[in-house]
Parts: C-alpha cells; structure tokens; sequence
C-alpha cells in the first residue's frame, strides 16, 4: 500500500509522542527547581532583608566626671574600673532627659523607658569613652541601639498586639518609640555593624553581627586555598601524567573519588583526632577549620583538575614531545595552561563548598559562641590559632536562639554566606573567560 | 630521456645510511603490530612510508624518534640506529633524540601561543639561541624554509591556531626544523589539507631534502610517487618492500606490492 508523506503514520506518532512526553518531564522538573528556588529566596529575603537596617535612638549623653573619674586625674587604669553597670544610670538619665525635652508623655515607668534602649548601649558608650578620656565631663551625642523590641517594630516584626503579649516590652514603649522616631530621634539607618560586630548574647539581638564570623570563614578560605589548591594541582598532575597505569593507581584513582562522597563530618571527627588531639592545635581555630576543610576539598580539586588535564587535547602533548621537550616541560609549558580554566573552575566550586561547610566544623569546636576578634596572629597561639567561628555556622547558632529577633539575624548571615558565594562564582566564571583558549 | 632520468635517480641515491632498523617488533599490549621490519633509510632523501590503513606504517615511524615510549602498552624491540647509535640504547635520553628527529603530524597542531612562541619554542628549551636576536634569527630562517615567512613575517606575535589549515602545517615544519634537526619524520602531513596548500607542502618537503632525511608516511600514492626517491610498502606488520620509488611504482616485485598499488587492496 502507498503511504502519503502528508499523514504520519502510526509509528511516527508514537515516537513523536513519547519525545513530546520526555520534552515535558524535563520541562516540569525545570518548573518546579523554579518554584522552590523561588520559594527559597523570597523566604530568605523576606526574612533577612531587614537585617541590614537597624533603628538607632540619638541621644545626647551627658559624661559628669565625678561618677566616671571620682578621682579626677584621667588615669585611663581607674576609669576602666566603671564597668557597663556604672554607665547604665548615665544612659537612664539621658533617654529620659531626651523624652522630657520632647515633650512627650507617657504612663511607663523610668525603668521601662530605659529598657527602650539596647543593653549593648552601655558598652557602645563606655568603649568610647575609654578611647577618647577628653569625653568626660562633657555632654556628648551617642547613636545607641533600641531594643530589638524597638527595633522589630520599626520593621513590623513587633505589633501592638504582639506587644501586650509580651513581657520584654509594651504598646506603651511601642507609642512612645513612634512619637520620638516622628520627632527625628529614633532613626534606621544601614547596619554596617551586621558585618564588622562580633556575635552577641542571646539578650541582644540587635548588637548581633558577623564579623568574627567573616573573618574566621576567610582565615579558613585562606588555609585552604595556599593547602588545597597547589597540593591538589600537584597530586593531579602526578596522577594523570607521571604516575605508571596500574592496579595500584587504579585503586588509589577509585579511593579518591570515593573520598569525594564521605560524609563531611566524617572529616569532622578525623581532624579532631589528627589535629586536636593528637597535633595538640587549639580548638576552634581557623587553622584547624582550614585544615579540615582542606581534607575534605581535595579530592573535588583532584578530580576537576585530572578532568581538566584529560581533556587537553594529545596533540598538543605530542608537539611539545615531538620538539624534544621534557615531559615536565610538556606539562607545565603547554598542558596546564590550557587546563587552567577547568582547574581553576574545580578550586573555586571546592572552596565554595568549603565555605558552605558546617558539619566538620562543629565536631572541632568552631560552633563556640565567639565574643572578641580572633588575631591573624598571636606569639602564643601562632598563625590563625584564636578561636573563631565561621558563617555557616554562625546561621546554624543563631537558628538556636529562643528570641524571634535572631530568625532575622540567621536569614541575613544566609543572604550575606549566598553573596559570597555568588561572587566567587563570578570570579570563576571571570576566570574562566580570561584563560580560556582555542585550539 | 627516459635514461637521463635514471641517471639521475640513481645519482641521487647515492647517498650515506642516515637510519637504519634491522629486526624491530612492535607490541601494543597483546596486539604484534610490527614484525621484524628492518630498513635503510639515507640521509638527504626523502623516503615515503605507504600501506593501507593499520599496516603499522605510523607506528614504524613513532618508533624513529621514540614517541611510542608514551604509550605505555607499547614495546619495542629490535635494532634502530641514527648514525649508527642505537636510539634504545639506555643511554638514550629521548628528549634529545627528539630534538634531533623532528616530527610533523596528521593534524597541524600549533601550541595555542603566538606564531613566533611556536617556533621558538624548541629553541628556547635546547639552549639554542643566545640572545633574542639569535632567536629571531633563527625563527626568521625557520619560517623562511617552511615557506611561511612571507605570509606570516607582519603577525609573528598572532596566535599560530588563527592560520589556516595550510598554514598551520607549515608553521609546524618551521617550528620542527627550528631545532636544526638532522631527521624530519612526517606522520600524513597532509591528510587534513586541501589540494593546493597539500601542492605547497609537497614542494616544501622537496626544498627539504636538501638538508634533512625526511620520512614521510602517506596514503596517497601519487603523493608517494611525487615526492620520494625511495619507498616502502607496508601490510599488516610487515614491510613486504622497500625500493626505489619508480621502481616500486613501475615494476613492484611482490603481488601484494602490486595489488595495492593499482588498487586491488587496501
């Protein structure tokens, strides 16, 4: 029987159909990474965004030299004797100076106004003053905290509602914050110190931020970085060019790509036994951190760069033979350069992970709350040995926190761990572009 | 006429053993891709290595400057000699040797650096030149030889891969003669070319002679024919004969010789 070219026969149909089928499924799955990735960031966002804004009470503080330097000779040793207690009243009386020169009323009691104020302001004060003695005696205007009560109406976390239900604060503190934010004394301005400041007690939220952090998670990217990247380079290179092809680099070749699968805090309880206790490192350093991190990114930089390696084309290899170079120079020469994008692309994924890591990192003590700068270095705990912590970590912390204020502060230390991460993406892609070759 | 030519031909041949094989057996894991192939090549000649395909004829060839040692399932034994020294002889480092046997490749496979950087590179790793002038000396001379000086002499510092295909053969014989090698091996130079720049190529190779031994392994048989004085036939392993190239291609003495040449096989 003759066929018309003009009608599809069965058999077509069902090969078009079955192509349309998987053309669906791929594009549903698609959809759907869509939605969550969407559902993801707005949740982040929604959350975290805030985090960077803060709401601060200016306030003109009054610094009376009898209370500060009773004996009145500015000996820096003697004013550090007045601890954070000692400048509570200071700061009591200026809010409530503050609201009488307002105008405002208000039924709350003079320790409920006070409270309007965050308990790190205290500090915040003192640390200045112990900068600069010229202060005291002087009437000098601080930008102190609000509460994260305060705070968290100012972002509408915090409702009159929410409010009566709560024993930190009031609809009457809430009022009365409007009144003095409408007089111009309660301002949200950026929170620059959601990034320098060290973490802070489960008190205050609102003097919370990432700085000890950052550092530590660069200390820690560091480390890996000058460990993982020349001794995964080298160890490829070896593997891929040098080393015979036999049972014993096979097994090692399987080896390294079943370390790529183990569980990271596997790496966790290793550099606990290797670093701590056996090589006696502290606890909660960022080089221990680093060290571990870089166990555990090695094998990703091993398997891109040989991947890298591989797929440099044998032409080349065999130019650079066949005008006599060495093997070595055949490799460093011609090989690596143009495996450089595939190598480079490899290190910063690794890192990238390495970056995101918090399992190993708890099972080494970096899940430790962090109140002071660790120094880069320091004569007794040498090169990266103060305790730190690190970002991922310090999300999961602050998740543990009971007050809301701190749901808050975690969503913005992801959003600021997902900046980095993005940015490192782009310097491979950057990186990638630039080296990259034809051939 | 006809005796003139002969004449010449066999003026020609005269010339020294440059390499000689007696006895070499190649191995790739199980597979005897070579078996107990022995030649003598001349210097100052051009020697065209022809067979079908998978007779062994490149193997033959990568044993001459010993790129098989990076294939490391292949063995070699036998007797191969340049100069009467024995190129597997444990004293041997390849490196060296390769810097005096120069190779040109199937495909043209310039480093990915610029025309110049090709060239100079052997050079540069053997210690040749002095001083850059001496290296632009000898990059000059180089491609000058290969016959690329004139087109390439204004973009020394593009990168080689932006030739054509043409060019970038070329730009590999300059960068294999930089070297000043005494033995220029050719693994179907122009396989991937185009008939004209295959017609500039052959002429180059003809230029050569004067101061190589070539040895070029090709499947065209007119190429064969064109530009070789000697020949020899290769099938499945073995070198079934070794002449001079009219000879070979007017009066083949072994049947598969012949079968192959008119077409029969291969």
């Amino acid at each position: 029987m003759k066929t018309s070219l003009l009608t599809s026969d069965a058999r077509t149909k069902k090969r078009n159909a079955t192509e349309a089928r998987f053309k669906a499924y791929g594009l549903a799955a698609i959809v759907a990474a869509m939605l969550a990735l969407a559902v993801l960031l707005s949740s982040v966002l929604s959350n975290g965004l805030s985090s960077f804004q803060q709401t601060y009470i200016t306030l003109p503080v009054q610094l009376p030299a009898e209370r500060l330097d009773r004996s009145g000779n500015r000996d820096p040793a003697e004013i550090a004797k007045t601890t954070t207690i000692g400048y509570s009243p200071i700061l009591a009386n200026a809010i409530l100076t503050e609201v009488d020169r307002l105008g405002l009323t208000t039924d709350l009691s003079d320790r409920d106004v006070f409270d309007m104020i965050s308990k790190e302001a205290a500090a915040t004060v003192r640390d200045r003053v112990l900068a600069n003695t010229d202060l005291i005696g002087q009437t000098v205007t601080f930008d102190v905290l609000a509460s994260g009560r305060i705070d968290g109406y100012f972002k509408g976390r915090v409702t009159m509602e929410t409010a009566a239900l709560d024993g930190n604060t009031s609809p009457e503190a809430l009022m009365l914050a409007q009144q003095m934010a409408d007089a111009g004394v309660i301002t949200t301005k950026f929170n620059w110190n959601f990034f320098t400041a060290p973490d802070a007690s489960g008190q205050r939220p609102e003097a919370a931020g990432l700085g000890v952090a950052i550092l530590g998670s660069l200390y820690m990217m560091l480390v890996v970085l000058f460990l993982a990247l020349p001794i995964g380079v080298a160890s490829s290179i070896y593997l891929e060019e040098f080393a015979p092809k036999n049972r014993i680099t096979d097994i090692i070749e399987v080896n390294i790509s079943n370390l790529a699968a183990v569980p990271s805090i596997v790496y966790g309880i290793l550099g606990l036994a290797i670093f701590i206790n056996f090589m006696e490192f502290n606890q909660s350093s960022p080089l221990v951190g680093g060290l571990v991190l870089t166990l555990m990114t090695l094998p990703t930089i091993i398997i891109s760069t040989r991947a890298a390696l591989k797929s440099v084309p044998p032409s080349i290899r065999d130019a650079a033979l066949g005008v006599g170079a060495s093997k070595m120079q055949s490799v460093f020469h011609h090989v690596l350069p143009l495996a450089a994008p595939g190598i480079l692309t490899g290190t910063i994924i690794g890192l990238a992970q390495a970056l995101g890591e918090t399992a190993p990192l708890l099972l080494i003590g970096m899940v430790a709350f962090v109140r002071e700068y660790p120094a880069a270095y320091t004569p007794e705990a040498g090169l990266f040995g103060e305790a730190s912590t690190a970002l991922p970590v310090q999300v999961y912390n602050w998740t543990q926190r009971s007050d809301p204020a701190f749901v808050e502060r975690a969503s913005g230390a992801i959003i600021t761990l997902l900046l980095f991460l993005l940015v490192m993406n782009a310097v491979a892609i950057y990186l990638r572009r630039r080296f990259e070759r034809r051939w | 006429m006809e005796d003139m030519i002969q004449m010449d031909r066999a003026m020609d041949t005269r010339h020294d053993i440059k390499i000689s094989a007696r006895d070499v057996q190649v191995y790739y894991g199980d597979n005897h891709a070579i078996k107990d192939v022995s030649v003598e090549i001349e210097d100052k000649t051009v020697t065209a290595f022809i067979g079908p395909s998978g007779c062994g004829k490149s193997t033959f060839l990568r044993c001459i400057n010993r790129m098989n040692d990076t294939i490391d399932i292949a063995r070699v034994t036998g007797d191969i000699r340049i100069d009467d020294e024995d190129i597997y002889d444990p004293r041997v480092d390849p490196v060296q040797l390769r810097a005096k046997v120069g190779m040109v490749f199937q495909k043209p496979n310039p480093f990915p650096k610029s025309i110049y950087d090709n060239v100079a590179y052997g050079p540069k790793i053997h210690g040749l030149a002095r001083n850059k002038a001496d290296l632009d000396e000898i990059v000059e001379k180089s491609l000058r030889k290969a016959a690329l000086w004139e087109e390439a002499k204004d973009r020394l510092d593009k990168p080689g891969t932006g030739l054509s295909g043409g060019q970038q053969q070329r730009l590999c014989i300059a960068r294999a003669i930089a070297t000043a090698p005494e033995v220029l091996l050719m693994d179907e130079p122009c396989s991937a070319l185009d008939p004209i720049a295959t017609a500039q190529v052959e002429e180059l190779i003809d230029e050569l002679r004067q101061s190589y031994s070539v040895v070029i392994v090709t499947h065209s048989m007119q190429q064969a024919a064109r530009v070789s004085q000697k020949t020899a036939f290769f099938h499945l392993g073995h070198l079934v004969e070794y002449d001079d190239t009219d000879k070979i291609f007017t009066n083949p003495q072994d049947p598969r010789t012949e079968s192959y040449i008119s077409g029969r096989i291969g």
